[in-house]
């Protein structure tokens, strides 16, 4: 799976690839003919927003100019690629974020998009964003924001942590329509609904920490 | 003194002597615990106290203002222990990510 989403990435772009296995079981393997790819391994599983924060940091000691986040279950479509990241090269957004509900051809399972919709009015009591899909894997940022932006949150609360950091150091945030793709293997690897319930004690409980 | 005084003081006295050993640096942690015990000891001792407390603020029995108060403290100190536990979590984090860039593996 993750070397057929290297190789979906290899199509459209040249750019560094770092690929963070959050401590699987089996180590991930990636394949000796991609050039540029980097493996990072978590020795335990931390969570979504560890795996991230690791990899954003990995690439500003690469000298990233921009970083793009790409979830490795294949959800994606490398071809929103060229979409998310243009705002951050025409320096018209600090971050961009990929939104499965600005498009219409998204087939978005019932249960999930009340879910999501129940997200996003919590966001905008919180920060007053009107964002519609925060949890969406795919963004783009410069790399001030990659600078910026510091993610504490090691599982999926740090969506949340993300907006309370661009409202703190006023960055410029855009959202571009994509594709996601519903495949077996990714409902598998995603968030079950009861999970929702987890994340937003995660999230009470970093405001009241910090 | 009855039996059942005599095992919750020995109790109490066990406790805070433990935790004068293990916190001797962090005072205010000791003094508190030492206000506590003192109040612990006094009410064990005074049952009747807690009672008359008890009655000014309107709870029927001191036992039930014990067992209220008990519940609060409780809250406080799962808060702060979750509040270590997020910190553990922290350093742990930061060791891993460490770990995992030290050992960043290249394909060029």
């Amino acid at each position: 799976m993750l070397n057929e989403v290297i190789k979906n990435i290899r199509q459209v772009t040249a750019a560094h690839i770092i690929v963070v296995d959050d401590g699987s079981r089996d180590p991930l393997y990636v394949d000796q003919d991609f050039k540029s790819v980097n493996l990072l391994r978590h020795y335990v599983n931390l969570g979504q927003g560890a795996a991230l924060a690791t990899g954003i940091q990995y690439a500003l000691q690469l000298g990233a100019d921009m970083v793009v986040t790409f979830d490795a279950d294949g959800q994606h479509d490398p071809k929103d690629i060229a979409a998310i990241t243009e705002p951050v090269k025409s320096d018209q957004a600090d971050i961009v974020f990929g939104s499965r509900f600005m498009g219409t051809k998204n087939q978005v399972p019932v249960l999930k998009r009340i879910l999501i919709a129940m997200a996003r009015t919590f966001h905008w009591l919180l920060t007053g964003y009107r964002m519609t899909d925060a949890h969406n894997g795919l963004r783009a940022m410069n790399r001030k924001a990659a600078t910026v932006i510091r993610i504490t949150e090691n599982r999926m609360a740090h969506a949340t942590e993300i907006l309370f950091e661009i409202k703190r150091h006023k960055l410029r945030w855009k959202e571009v329509p994509v594709n996601i793709v519903y495949t077996p293997y990714s409902q598998k690897k995603g968030q079950s609904p009861a999970n929702s319930i987890r994340i937003f004690f995660d999230v009470v409980l970093h405001k009241l920490f910090r | 003194m009855t039996a059942i005084q005599i095992v919750l003081i020995t109790g109490v006295l066990f406790i805070l002597v433990y935790f004068i050993q293990r916190l001797q640096k962090a005072v205010i942690s000791v003094l508190f615990m030492v206000l506590l015990s003192g109040l612990a000891v006094l009410f064990i001792l005074q049952p009747e106290l807690t009672n008359t407390i008890a009655h000014k603020i309107g709870v029927g029995r001191g036992a039930d203002l014990v067992f209220y108060i008990s519940i609060l403290l409780f809250w406080y100190f799962i808060l702060r222990l979750y509040a270590r536990i997020r910190k553990l979590e922290e350093t742990v984090t930061t060791l891993i990510r460490q770990e995992a860039i030290k050992n960043a593996g290249t394909h060029d």
